[in-house]
Formats: structure tokens, C-alpha cells, sequence
């Protein structure tokens, strides 16, 4: 098993949850993050005030799935959320020992 | 309120099996479960909760009076000096099918506790296997004396005590002569903690009824409600008022108690366990056997869900009104000082039927309230205030509306009255009591479509009407925001211009859900139709909130599904949007109708986003503004309007007027308004100024057109700080012809002109010598100028002024942000003339103290020289420092 963590652009969130449901992925946690990486932010002057957005708005995914859906999962994130403009986020792949449903404390692949 | 805490846990499950002697209970178990399963299918079968409440506690006494016998027969002692109570709900005999048994076990004195405390695990334990959930505490008689400061539950919980069984002349000792001195002491101490309680539940349940899953025991509404006014009768000695109801509460009271009582004993059943939440799924199942009602109707589940709420705000409502009446018992400081502060409003409502008392409006001539306008004027003082309609004023209303020998006079609300409430800084304070009171279908019948709607969503917690007023009443709590997320929003909130408009948009925006159509703002819009013409709401204000639903999704979609740090999604929303003005409404609106959706929608991230879209947005409107210039010719319809109100006009004429104007001209003026500048600019050539003022909302507007000239502008302005106006905004124009247009909204801050309608000729007389150069201008400022610069402002703010050669192609931007004061803009305009600057446009608005002006400069036709921009930098710091 294996989880993705993915940084996109807000706005991109939906191509990307479309692209997933369109390969059978529907679970994922979803949270609203601010970060930045090499696309640092900006000032912005709004009456007289400054307004920095150093940290931007972005969206985190999570999900754990099997081996065997990772490369097309993320095949699917990279190209429902590359505008090809800097900040369009990274991935991140880490290995899950185990996953267990809280409900029945079933074990395994089978839970995701 | 959680369940009363008695000492022992709720569902106290024994480890240890019955003993021998009470093992001839063995048969009991097994009558109980069929006892239980007979007064269920009673139940199914359509008895009342009443019935079943009643049977229900009939059961547990009964099993409760035989097992405690059973153990004392076992033991050999007779219960002297030993009884036993039931308490809370089961003491009122209002036991649900799954509620705990709250008990208490009361001992004479420590022996006698010495000697049955044993008992109580065992007689819990034989309960528990006959299907009881115990929740039981014992106390000695001189324990009951003493007030238990961090357990006011139990103490409320004495208050529906019941004797069950054992030493009945301890129960009446406790009765008669313990607790009567206690509780009376321990009243205030009760009041205050019950309060406190039902303040922190109604709180956690966002202080609504309008729940779309409600929980029918704790929520807003729910029967915990009931109990807490039973409670708070009891306490204050059941103090009734005598005067004849406005209904017949008590039927109501009756007729929703029954309601809540059979939908809480569906619930139990439905999931065999103490889950009083009424959730999507037993809504229709209770709508399928027309739970509580029996006037043979079918029901869909949303029709049924309006029963329910008009029960629980029968509830809720007289809960709020017992809160209401009774003082506070300690006030802090500050309470005392703002009490005393608003009981010195009674001088301002002075000859009018209403008075400030304890922070509340109250009616003093009850019968002044059958002039409807008499109680729009105590709405429209909540409004302006904020200051709450009290529930007894409000109580009162509602009789002298329902009751016919009171005929009404002035029931019909005029556009400019309700427009007052909507525009006023605390519109919620007027509009909640008004929905109760159901003015607010009255005026607006749109709104009967979505009373009490239940629409199922994820994300929505409240019913549609409860959702439009909650996003009236998170506006204007940005007067003082509760957390970080308003405070950006504050200043939009304070500032916004035509919030009548926003307001009324909010109440429209989603009656279309209430609505037989598959978009739910195409029936908003359809509502907004009939309400604009019965409300004679002029073309240029039904635009606006016709723009303002139509697309009150837009700002907060743009957010989420666009990337709003790319300039083209920032100009292509602006295109949209047109004007600043706009844009201050609609994101004022965006950031309500998310925060409404629940407590959590508009997340600090959330928030964030819309305000750095606003705020690009907003400088994309003010760098921009020179960019978009008018060709007439392309503007067939307005020409024809403007033609059509302009008599003998040749379309010619109007095109050449219209040509080189910047859009925003367009958008902030109505065609009927060109067409008055139409005509003004037709007169130019018998006088060379025209000028124009009008009164408008609570301030005037001059407008002004001329040939231009230097120093136009900033002449203009000190003409009106030498009369004494306070300019908060202006916008000035030229067209291609060079035909200044300049629009000033200034305050009159000494009356003049109100006082002395007079004055006008004369005001406008001074304009024109002064601009045609036949008065000068600096004698009459002198004095004037010296006077208001003595007076140090209220609050500092620093100067900041910027430059930018990039958003223009023609004009360098010039942006100062300064503390605002009377004739400053005559000095920022005179330092321009007198460095060769051209104001080609501006743009001058003021927030409270601080004054913001954009101007588009050029120095001979071209944007202004780095060189230059640092000698303008150096004159304005030193005659605005």
C-alpha cells in the first residue's frame, strides 16, 4: 500500500478529483493548506495597506491505495493539475504499513 | 443540559449476577419485555405519547416497587429511615422507551445510609437486567440541605421529584420541612445556573431551532426547552401573567409537547437506543405515518419538517421570553455601564410608543401598535440601534395583529421604510422579530416559499429562511467581528454603499429553492420581479439586486475553481462585476452566504481567498479605469434612452457628450442621470459652468461640467471646503471633446444647506464665479481652513502615496491613502496645478478618517517623469504632513 500526497493549485482540485473518479478512486481527505515552494508570493497594496501572501493557498490530497492503482493515480494528478506555470504543486509517495477500518477492525488491502 | 449528574455513571452496567434472594424476580424479566413490546406496538399503532410515557413509567414503577420489596424481604429490614425518588424526566413520568431511570436513594440520617447503601448496586444491577438503564445517587436528608455548587443538574433534577417507594414520612419530612428552606435559598443560585446552562446549550446549537437534522431533546426548540421553562416558573414561584394571552399558549404549549414527545419515542424505537437526533431518513419515515398528527393529510417530509418547527418555536419561544423577563442576578461592570447607557436612550425615543429598558426596546402605549407604522418605527430604532425588540413587546405586537377587534391602519410598508430597516447598521435586529411576528411574508410573500424549508445537502445545517437571515446577521456583526475571519470585511461592511439593496438581495437570493423550477435562481429572479413592482423599486435598484442574485455564486466559485492570482481570471471577473461598488456588495454578500451555510463553511482559508480576490479585483477597477474608453456609437440602446429623455437631442449630440468617457461612467450613472448631464452639457454654451445638486441618501450631490481649464479640480474642492463640506467621494471625467464632468457627494456638516434651502443658488452661484474666475477663492478659505485644521483628528493615519506607470497607458497612477480632513483635496489638487500635473481622471473615496484617492496624471500630454514623480512626492508629504 501507498500513500499519495498531493500539493495542487485550488483551482485545479476539481479536474483532479474528476480524473480520479474517472480511474475508480473516490475515497481521499481533502484539506485546505498555505505553503509555498520555489513560487514565492507576492505584494499586493490595497488602500494604502500591504498585503503579503508569502504562504499561497493550496489543496492537500491524501490517499492510500493499492500498488496496483499508484502509477495510474498519479499518472491522473499529474495531468489533471500541470498548468505548467510554477506552484502547481508537488507529489509525495510514502509506504503504509497497514490500514485498518475502525467499524468491523478489518486488516489489509481490503479496507482501502 | 447534559443527562443530571446523580453521582453514579449513566448506564451503570453491574459485573456481579443477582443473588438468591431476590431470584424470584427471575419471571419479572421476561413480563417486562412483553410489557415493553405491547406499549411499543400501542405506539405503532398511533396511542399518544402521552399514553405511552405514561405506560412507560407505569412499567419502571411498578418493576421499581417490586424488586425494591423483593430486596428488602430478603434482607429482613423494613425501609425506615429509607425511601426512594424518582427524579428529572422519570420524576415528571415523562420516561422515554430508552431514557435512564434517575433515582434517589434518600437516608434519614448516616446509620441508616450505613445500613442500605449496600443495596443500591444491588437493586441497580437487578434493574439493569430487567432492561432499566440506572442513573441513581444517594444523599442522607442533611445532605439535601446543603447547595452543591458544581452540581446545579441534581439540584433541577429535585426539583421533578416523585416518591417511589419505601419510608414515605422521610419523603414528606424532605418535602416539607428540608427542602423548602433550601431550594428557596438556592433559588437565585438556580436561576442563575439554569440560565447559564440553557445560554450554553442554545449557544452550541448555533441559537437556532432552524436545524435540518435537529436533535428534538437538547436543540433549540427541543423538549429540553419545556423542561427549562418548567424549571424557571418553579423557581420564580410560577409567576403567571395574568393578561390574556395573544393564543392559547398553554394548548400550544400541550399541542407541541405531544408533537416533540411522539417524535422522541419514534426516535428511541427507530434506533433502539437514546438518539434524539431526527435525521433525513426518519424525517420521511415519520412523514410516511404521519407522525403527530391526525388530520388524515399526507405529508412529504419537508411539509412535515415545517410542523416541527412550528412546535419547537412554539417551545423555543416562550423558553426565550421567561430567559428574557428575568434580570440578571449580578451584572460586571461593564454590564451595569452598558445597561446604564442604554437606559439613557429613553430620552431619544422621547414621544415616540417605545423606551430602552434593561438593553430591550418595551412598548409604553400598547394601543399606539395598531398604526402599523408605530411598530415599524420601533423596527426601524432596532435596526439603527441594535438594540433588541423585547419578547414581551414583541408578544404584545402579536396579539393586537391577530386580533380583530384592533383593526390595523397603515399595514402597507412603503419601499423607503423598509429600505431604512435594510440599510440601517443592525437590519437582523429588526428582521428576526419581524419573520416571528410574519411581517416579513407580509412584505415580502416571496418568502413563504422557504419558511422552515428543509433542503437536504452535505453542507447546509439550517433551514433556507434561517440560512437567508443568518447571513443578514453575520454582516452585521462585522460591526465587531467575532473571530479573524471578518476582519478584513469590516471596513467593506462599513462603508458599503446602498446596503438597502444587499440586504434585500440576501432575503431574495434563494427563495428560488422554495420554488417548483430545476435552477433555483431563475426563481429567485422570477420572486424579485413581483416584489420590485410591489415594492416600486426603481429600474436602476431592481438591476442591482436582480445582478446581485443572479450571480451570487459567481465570487465564491471564481474563488474555488479559478486561480485567482492570474490576472486574466482577475479581469474577466472584473469585466463582470463593472464597478467597485458592486464588487463591495457582492464579496459582502459572498462572505454571509458561505458563513451561513454552517459554523464551519467559511474556513480562515476560505476567507482569506475571497478577500485577496476582492482586493485584485478592486485594483484592477482603480488601474484600470482609463483603459476602457466610451465609443458612443456602439451604445445604441443607451443612446435611444438618453434621446428619449432629452427632447429635440439630436443623436449626434449624445454621441459626441458620450465619446472618451471611461466606462465607469457608464456603470455608476443611470441613463436617466446621463441624461440630465445630457442636458446640462447642452446649456454649456450659454454659461460656460453648469452645475447641479441633489440630495441624496443622507448626504448631496454636486455635479459639475465644464470646458476644462487647470486647475478645475482642485477649485471645485475648495469651494466646498470653504462652505464647509466634508467630500467623501467624487469622481471626475472628461471626454474626448474636453468636457470636464466631475460628480462630488459631500456631507453637509454644518447644515447649511439643509437648514437654509436658500443657500443652494448661492452655493451654486459661488462655484461658478469662482471657477470662471469672478470671486477669488483663498479669502473665503482662509478662515475656514485655519478652524478645522486646529481640531486634531480622532484617529491618525499615516500617509502613503504611490506611483505606478504600469497599469495605465497614457497616465501615471497616483494613489495617496491620508488622514481626511476639510480641504484636503483642495491642497492635493492645488500642489498638482501648480507642478503641471493634468488630472485626466480620479477617483476619491473616504473610510471613516481615512481619505483614498487615485488619480490618472499626465504632464503634457504623457505620463509623469521619474524626476517629477519624485518632486510630487516631496511637495504632497509636506502638505499633508
Amino acid at each position: 500500500m501507498m500513500k499519495i500526497e498531493a500539493i495542487i493549485q485550488p483551482s485545479r482540485f476539481e479536474s483532479v478529483k474528476e480524473a480520479l473518479l474517472e480511474i475508480g478512486i473516490e475515497g481521499m481527505t481533502v484539506t485546505e493548506v498555505r505553503g509555498h515552494g520555489r513560487q514565492k508570493g507576492h505584494t499586493e497594496v490595497y488602500r494604502g495597506r500591504e498585503y503579503t501572501v508569502d504562504l499561497l493557498p493550496k489543496i492537500k490530497l491524501e490517499i492510500v491505495l493499492a500498488d496496483g492503482l499508484v502509477n495510474r493515480a498519479v499518472e491522473a494528478i499529474l495531468k489533471s493539475a500541470k498548468t505548467g506555470k510554477i506552484g502547481d504543486g508537488k507529489i509525495f509517495l510514502s509506504r503504509i504499513e497497514e490500514a485498518i477500518r475502525i467499524r468491523n477492525e478489518e486488516r489489509g488491502e481490503g479496507v482501502l | 443540559m447534559a443527562s443530571p449528574r446523580l453521582g453514579l455513571e449513566a448506564g451503570y452496567r453491574p459485573k456481579k449476577k443477582m443473588t438468591d434472594p431476590v431470584s424470584s424476580l427471575s419471571v419479572l424479566g421476561p413480563q417486562c419485555d412483553a410489557q415493553r413490546e405491547r406499549i411499543r406496538k400501542l405506539f405503532d399503532n398511533g396511542a399518544s405519547a402521552q399514553d405511552t410515557l405514561r405506560q412507560l413509567c407505569e412499567l419502571a414503577d411498578g418493576a421499581i416497587q417490586q424488586v425494591f420489596a423483593e430486596l428488602l424481604r430478603s434482607r429482613q429490614a423494613p425501609a425506615q429511615g429509607f425511601c426512594l425518588l424518582a427524579l428529572g424526566g422519570y420524576g415528571r413520568e415523562m420516561l422515554f422507551p430508552y431514557s435512564d431511570l434517575d433515582l434517589l436513594f434518600l437516608f434519614g440520617n448516616e446509620k441508616s445510609e450505613e445500613e442500605f447503601r449496600p443495596l443500591i448496586a444491588e437493586f441497580s444491577r437487578t434493574l439493569w437486567d430487567l432492561g432499566f438503564r440506572v442513573s441513581s445517587a444517594g444523599r442522607t436528608l442533611d445532605e439535601c440541605r446543603r447547595i452543591e455548587e458544581d452540581n446545579a443538574e441534581f439540584h433541577l433534577a429535585m426539583l421533578d421529584r416523585r416518591f417511589l417507594d419505601g419510608d414515605a414520612t422521610l419523603f414528606e419530612k424532605l418535602d416539607a420541612k428540608v427542602m423548602s428552606g433550601p431550594e428557596k435559598q438556592a433559588r437565585p443560585f438556580l436561576l442563575n445556573e439554569l440560565q447559564r446552562l440553557m445560554c450554553d446549550r442554545l449557544n452550541r446549537y448555533g441559537n437556532t431551532i432552524f436545524h435540518l437534522e435537529p436533535n428534538v431533546k437538547e436543540a433549540p426548540g427541543g423538549l429540553r426547552d419545556y423542561h427549562s421553562t418548567l424549571w424557571m416558573r418553579q423557581l420564580a414561584g410560577d409567576r403567571r401573567d395574568p393578561r390574556i394571552s395573544p393564543v392559547n399558549e398553554d394548548e400550544l404549549t400541550r399541542n407541541a409537547v405531544e408533537f416533540l414527545s411522539a417524535i422522541r419515542c419514534f426516535l428511541h424505537y427507530s434506533n433502539a437506543r437514546n438518539d434524539n437526533t431526527l435525521t433525513y431518513e426518519l424525517q420521511a419515515g415519520a412523514a410516511e405515518r404521519s407522525l403527530g398528527i391526525d388530520d388524515n393529510l399526507r405529508r412529504n417530509a419537508a411539509e412535515w419538517m415545517r410542523l416541527y418547527f412550528r412546535h419547537a418555536r412554539t417551545l423555543n419561544r416562550q423558553l426565550l421570553r421567561y430567559m428574557e423577563q428575568r434580570p440578571q442576578a449580578t451584572m460586571t461592570l461593564r454590564q451595569r455601564l452598558v445597561n446604564a447607557t442604554l437606559g439613557a436612550r429613553q430620552e431619544g425615543t422621547n414621544g415616540k410608543p417605545f423606551m430602552v429598558r434593561d438593553g430591550l426596546l418595551e412598548l409604553t402605549n400598547e394601543q399606539a401598535y395598531a398604526d402599523r407604522n408605530a411598530t415599524y418605527a420601533l423596527l426601524t430604532e432596532a435596526s439603527r440601534t441594535g438594540v433588541p425588540v423585547s419578547r414581551e413587546a414583541e408578544r404584545s405586537i402579536a396579539y393586537i395583529m391577530t386580533h380583530p377587534e384592533l383593526p390595523q391602519r397603515n399595514s402597507r410598508i412603503a419601499w423607503p421604510v423598509l429600505s431604512e430597516i435594510l440599510g440601517a447598521d443592525y437590519p437582523g435586529m429588526a428582521l428576526r422579530p419581524m419573520h416571528r411576528l410574519g411581517l416579513l411574508i407580509e412584505l415580502l410573500p416571496e418568502f413563504r416559499t422557504i419558511d422552515s424549508l428543509v433542503v437536504r445537502d452535505f453542507y447546509h445545517r439550517y433551514t433556507v429562511d434561517e440560512h437567508s437571515l443568518r447571513t443578514i446577521e453575520h454582516l452585521q456583526e462585522l460591526a465587531e467581528p467575532p473571530d479573524s475571519r471578518g476582519l478584513h470585511f469590516t471596513q467593506l461592511w462599513r462603508t458599503v454603499d446602498r446596503r438597502d439593496l444587499l440586504i434585500l438581495s440576501l432575503l431574495l437570493h434563494d427563495v428560488g429553492k422554495g420554488m417548483p423550477v430545476g435552477n433555483h435562481i431563475v426563481g429567485s429572479l422570477q420572486a424579485l420581479e413581483i416584489a420590485a413592482d410591489r415594492l416600486r423599486l426603481e429600474p436602476e435598484e431592481k438591476a442591482e439586486v436582480h445582478f446581485l442574485i443572479e450571480h451570487h455564486l459567481d465570487m465564491s466559485a471564481t474563488v474555488q475553481r479559478r486561480d485567482i492570482f492570474d490576472p486574466a481570471t482577475v479581469s474577466a471577473f472584473a469585466t463582470n462585476v463593472v464597478t467597485h461598488e458592486r464588487l463591495q456588495r457582492l464579496c459582502l454578500l459572498t462572505y454571509a452566504d458561505i458563513h451561513a451555510v454552517n459554523p464551519e463553511a467559511l474556513t480562515p482559508w476560505k476567507a482569506e481567498m475571497l478577500w485577496r480576490l476582492f482586493v485584485s479585483t478592486s485594483n484592477y477597477f482603480s488601474r484600470t479605469l482609463d483603459r476602457d474608453r466610451l465609443h458612443a456609437s456602439d451604445e445604441s440602446i443607451l443612446l435611444e434612452q438618453v434621446r428619449q429623455q432629452a427632447l429635440g437631442a439630436s443623436k449626434a449630440d449624445i454621441e459626441r457628450f458620450l465619446d472618451g468617457f471611461p466606462r465607469r461612467y457608464l456603470a455608476v450613472h443611470s441613463p436617466a442621470e446621463i441624461a440630465a448631464h445630457f442636458a446640462l452639457y447642452r446649456k454649456l454654451g450659454a454659461e460656460p459652468v453648469q452645475t447641479d445638486v441633489k440630495v441624496t441618501h443622507h448626504a448631496y450631490t454636486l455635479t459639475l461640467l465644464s470646458a476644462d481649464r487647470p486647475a478645475l479640480f482642485a477649485t471645485i474642492a475648495g469651494v466646498l471646503a470653504a462652505w464647509g463640506m466634508n467630500i467623501v467621494k467624487a469622481d471626475a471625467f472628461a471626454n474626448a471633446a474636453g468636457v470636464v464632468l466631475d460628480t462630488f457627494n459631500f456631507v453637509d456638516l454644518h447644515r447649511t444647506l439643509e437648514l437654509n434651502p436658500g443657500e443652494i443658488v448661492r452655493f451654486r452661484q459661488s462655484i461658478a464665479d469662482i471657477v470662471n474666475g469672478k470671486q477669488a477663492l483663498e479669502p473665503l478659505l482662509k478662515g475656514r481652513l485655519a478652524a478645522a485644521l486646529a481640531r486634531p483628528p480622532k484617529v491618525a493615519v499615516p500617509t502613503t502615496l504611490n506611483f505606478d506607470d504600469a497599469s495605465s497607458d497614457q497616465c501615471t497612477l497616483m494613489e495617496i491613502v491620508t488622514q481626511d480632513r476639510p480641504g484636503l483635496l483642495y491642497g492635493i489638487g492645488s500642489a498638482l496645478s501648480r507642478l503641471g500635473c493634468n488630472i485626466e481622471v480620479a477617483l476619491i473615496d473616504t473610510e471613516g478618517q481615512k481619505a483614498i484617492d487615485v488619480f490618472y496624471l499626465t504632464g503634457q500630454g504623457k505620463k509623469l517623469a521619474p524626476q517629477k514623480q519624485e518632486l510630487l512626492r516631496e511637495v504632497l508629504n509636506a502638505t499633508l504632513s
